[in-house]
């Protein structure tokens, strides 16, 4: 091998090794940030009912708080985004998948919280201002997006349960209308064997769970009126 | 109770409309990729045969059949770079590390392919930049870039070839200098791969590999000295020469 590769492949990969450690720093932030979210978002298991739409269910103190909350990550993606050299997104972006799978997920579920909407990629975009100047060192790809919906899913086949318990016997059939969408939607995508697709099956667990408990209220005549 | 709004309800259809596009193109992006590299993969495989085969040929003098042999081989990977040039437009820009592990392996074998040419051409192994000068278009753009990783992985291969070319050239009286050349050859590969194989991933396996090859190829250069030693008619073949350096 010729001095001048032994040259270049030495400095090339101690400026990688240097960059990843950088990264994970960084990235380490993040985690810390969405983990605290996650934990404050859980809360919505335990809060007991209010009047009669969610909204009201949870304190708009708490989803005040996660909103600043989502806004402070704002500077935590940005100093990830700053050290990715132009065009090695994806050399990097396994180093945090997850966290920004977790951020999707607790910035969907407190819009659906809010407004019982979805919001969207471009909606969650510019809450991160994760512009489009970045796209060749940071964005948030489909697939990470869409696991992260599948986790809102999941989180709210365990509150239709929950609100259950805590005496909420509306809000179930409102959280079933809003999955079925959900799932109509992910039924269009072809998806492939890869992990999208084994995420995209449990969601008919979800809707199941979420199905079984709009019947136990409808069969016992516990909410208002049954629309569904 | 009203269920979902309606506007909710079509905004969702709209989103996942666009990502089923998205993802498609994207899965048929990656699925064109694996073929092209498939196809890369088994021509390479090809021209390794096609260099074993003609090295070892008879009635040629060693010089003659390793030149024979080189320019055959390079001759025949201007079929792969043909398949790399036509992967050019769905590795652009961000895509080239989206798709770089399903690339990668033709990459590698390639390089085997394409370093084992060089070696029967010139002795030396062949560098980064004369690989990722071959990836390139006739106006010199790359038709990608060539990381380290799939560099240093694929010309670690080589080793595996100049074993099977030691091993046969044993057996044939024309071609025996050839074993200690190789020798030579692998354990200074070996001796420079060393420094890395702790942060490049996979290369501390293809060590081991080399290292494994480099002991078969110690014991037939050891076999061809000994029995050169007790032929009687003098040494077959002249010593190492340790003083100079080969690559």
């Amino acid at each position: 091998m010729n001095q001048e590769d032994i040259d270049n492949i030495g400095r090339s990969l101690e400026q990688e090794s240097e960059l990843r450690e950088k990264l994970k720093d960084r990235v380490t932030e993040l985690e810390r940030r969405t983990r605290t979210m996650t934990a404050t978002l859980s809360q919505i298991h335990s809060t007991p009912k209010g009047e009669c739409c969610i909204v009201h269910i949870m304190s708009r103190l708490v989803l005040s708080s996660l909103r600043s909350d989502l806004r402070n990550c704002r500077v935590t993606v940005r100093n990830i985004a700053d050290v990715v050299p132009s065009d090695q997104f994806w050399r990097w972006k396994d180093l945090w998948t997850r966290p920004m799978q977790s951020l999707v997920f607790v910035a969907t579920l407190s819009r659906y919280l809010e407004n019982r909407t979805l919001m969207t990629l471009t909606e969650l975009n510019q809450e991160l201002e994760i512009d489009e100047d970045i796209k060749d060192r940071f964005f948030i790809p489909t697939e990470d997006y869409l696991q992260g919906v599948i986790t809102m899913v999941n989180e709210l086949a365990r509150l239709s349960v929950n609100t259950v318990i805590l005496g909420n016997h509306e809000e179930p059939s409102e959280i079933s209308a809003f999955v079925k969408e959900l799932f109509a939607g992910f039924s269009m995508l072809n998806l492939k064997n890869d992990a999208l697709r084994r995420r995209f099956d449990s969601l008919k667990y979800d809707m199941q769970k979420i199905e079984e408990v709009v019947y136990d209220i409808s069969i016992r005549k516990l909410a208002n009126s049954q629309k569904t | 109770m009203s269920s979902l709004v309606q506007s909710e309800s079509l905004k969702i259809r709209g989103l996942f409309t666009d990502f089923q596009v998205e993802l498609d193109e994207h899965h048929n992006r990656r699925e064109r990729l694996i073929k092209h590299s498939r196809d890369a993969t088994s021509i390479s495989k090809k021209v390794i045969f096609l260099i074993h085969r003609v090295a070892s040929e008879k009635d040629q003098n060693t010089g003659a059949a390793v030149a024979h042999a080189a320019k055959q081989g390079l001759e025949k990977l201007s079929e792969v770079k043909t398949i790399f040039s036509k992967m050019q437009g769905d590795l652009s820009e961000q895509n080239f590390w989206r798709y770089q592990k399903n690339v990668s392996p033709s990459v590698q074998e390639y390089i085997e392919a394409l370093s084992y040419a060089h070696y029967m051409a010139s002795g030396r192994l062949v560098s980064h930049s004369e690989v990722q000068m071959s990836l390139c278009s006739a106006e010199g753009l790359p038709y990608f870039p060539l990381d380290y990783q799939s560099y240093l992985l694929g010309v670690s291969d080589l080793s595996g070839e100049l074993m099977r070319l030691a091993i046969v050239s044993i057996a044939q009286r024309e071609h025996r200098k050839q074993a200690h050349d190789i020798c030579r050859f692998v354990r200074s590969c070996h001796a420079d791969f060393e420094r890395w194989s702790d942060v490049v991933p996979e290369l501390d396996k293809k060590q081991d590999i080399t290292n494994q090859n480099l002991i078969k190829i110690e014991g037939a250069a050891y076999a061809l000295s000994i029995r050169s030693s007790e032929s009687g008619t003098g040494l077959l073949v002249s010593p190492p020469d340790t003083s100079s350096a080969i690559c």
